[in-house]
């Protein structure tokens, strides 16, 4: 029978961590846990009582606590962004329980926001048996998850350029994700800076699109720009066929938002 | 680990319950204390047949682990069904052929309740937006839509039309 663990304290948190290993499993909200994890784990670990979800502001940083929720995130973070894919997870009753740690283990077709905090270059505040320490978000991903931590909070900077993010699902709200695109990028003197390109569906995890922020770092944002980068990413990409889109499909879809992104951010430029 | 008590407040009246680990919110109101209103459909979070309010917030009984809404205050459908405000909602249901099998109505009607607590002159599109996690495999959306979109004019004054 499974035993559901309520630690107070990060420490006795991450303590029962180390000592169940592959035996725990961490939930949050619960949306995914409860379905694909709690009939097979022998421990389950609840985070309600460690009192992580706030969100703050200071010195033009943003803290998001792991397990603040995705309706805090539309209410309390006002970067049209992030909110909106906040709001592409599911329906308002998902939104109100799922939390913006959980999406980070979200693997395809759902990771929406974590998508997202990709494009902002988040860093993850971890706490392990060994104590904290912070990793990029990008490097979570690249470097395998470390399932012996506890992800505690998502940190970023204050966008400093603008950021875009679409999706592309099968229904208008409450889908899976086909693709989701989110792009960040300063536009000075017309020439783009800073360009941070994700893809969510496009992989196993959302990935930074490396060889896309290459075509479009430097140079102006026209069209020739924004099809350079089109094709990079659709040969960057490594998506998967599911029940809700094929590999081919979904290439194809990197592409076509991804082109949609650049557009939006260049018209406002 | 065993059992243990599990106290909230539902729909006015304060319970103690007995949950298994993990047992969910939907097996304890519906098999517990037989509040029927609380269906399991998919029972993974994907249907909102069994919606509930949890302190004034839409949730899904079926993902909530009863133990994590211990002091919480839960409305179901019975608890709503004496407010003046339901019997208009549910009036526009029937007279909008928006329930076929009915199945997924009571998690509609909860999910409504929560729509004009917070936004009492909702869109066609709000509507929609609102109701995404509730799926009916009957009738086509449209009907629900008008029965919300009428009932919404009708409790805010504007009249039927």
């Amino acid at each position: 029978m499974v035993e559901y663990l309520q630690p107070e304290t990060i420490a006795e948190a991450a303590n029962l961590i180390a000592k169940h290993g592959n035996d725990l499993a961490i939930m949050a909200g619960g949306t995914r846990a409860m379905q694909y994890l709690v009939p097979d784990t022998p421990y389950i670990l609840g985070v309600q009582r460690l009192g992580l979800g706030r969100i703050e502001k200071a010195d033009g940083n943003w803290s998001l606590g792991a397990a603040a929720t995705l309706t805090q995130i539309r209410r309390e973070v006002p970067i049209e962004a992030i909110g909106e894919a906040a709001r592409q997870v599911g329906g308002p009753a998902i939104q109100n329980t799922a939390t913006i740690g959980g999406n980070l283990f979200s693997h395809a077709p759902y990771g929406d926001v974590a998508t997202l905090l990709l494009a902002l270059d988040a860093r993850l505040s971890l706490a392990g048996a060994d104590g904290e320490r912070s990793q990029s978000l990008a490097d979570f991903y690249a470097d395998g998850i470390d399932s012996g931590a506890l992800v505690t909070s998502i940190g970023f900077a204050e966008p400093a350029g603008e950021t875009v993010f679409l999706k592309c699902g099968r229904n208008r709200f409450n889908s899976a994700t086909v693709v989701a695109i989110a792009v960040h990028a300063t536009l000075n003197g017309g020439k783009v800076g800073a360009a941070r390109i994700a893809l969510g569906g496009a992989a196993r995890h959302p990935m930074r699109c490396a060889e896309a922020e290459h075509a479009l770092n430097g140079s102006a944002l026209d069209a020739a720009a924004i099809e350079k980068a089109v094709a990079a990413a659709r040969e960057a990409c490594s998506p998967a066929t599911d029940a809700v889109a094929t590999e081919w499909y979904r290439r194809r879809m990197v592409g076509v938002y991804l082109h949609k992104a650049l557009s939006q951010l260049a018209a406002r430029g | 680990m065993t059992a243990k008590v599990v106290r909230f407040n539902v729909n006015g009246r304060d319970q103690a319950v007995m949950a298994a680990p993990i047992e969910t919110l939907l097996s304890v109101l519906r098999d517990g204390l037989g509040l029927s209103s609380v269906k399991s459909g998919c029972a993974q979070g994907g249907c909102g047949s069994c919606s509930v309010l949890v302190d004034g917030e839409l949730r899904l009984a079926c993902l909530t682990p009863a133990e994590n809404v211990e002091g919480s205050n839960i409305v179901t459908l019975e608890g709503l069904n004496e407010s003046n405000s339901m019997a208009t909602i549910q009036q526009s249901f029937i007279d909008n052929y928006a329930a076929q099998c009915g199945f997924c109505t009571p998690g509609m009607l909860v999910a409504v309740t929560a729509l004009l607590e917070s936004n009492p002159k909702p869109s066609r599109d709000e509507i929609m937006e609102a109701l995404a996690g509730n799926i009916c495999r009957c009738t086509s959306y449209l009907p629900i839509v008008d029965a919300v979109e009428s009932a919404a004019r009708e409790l805010s004054g504007q009249g039927d039309d």
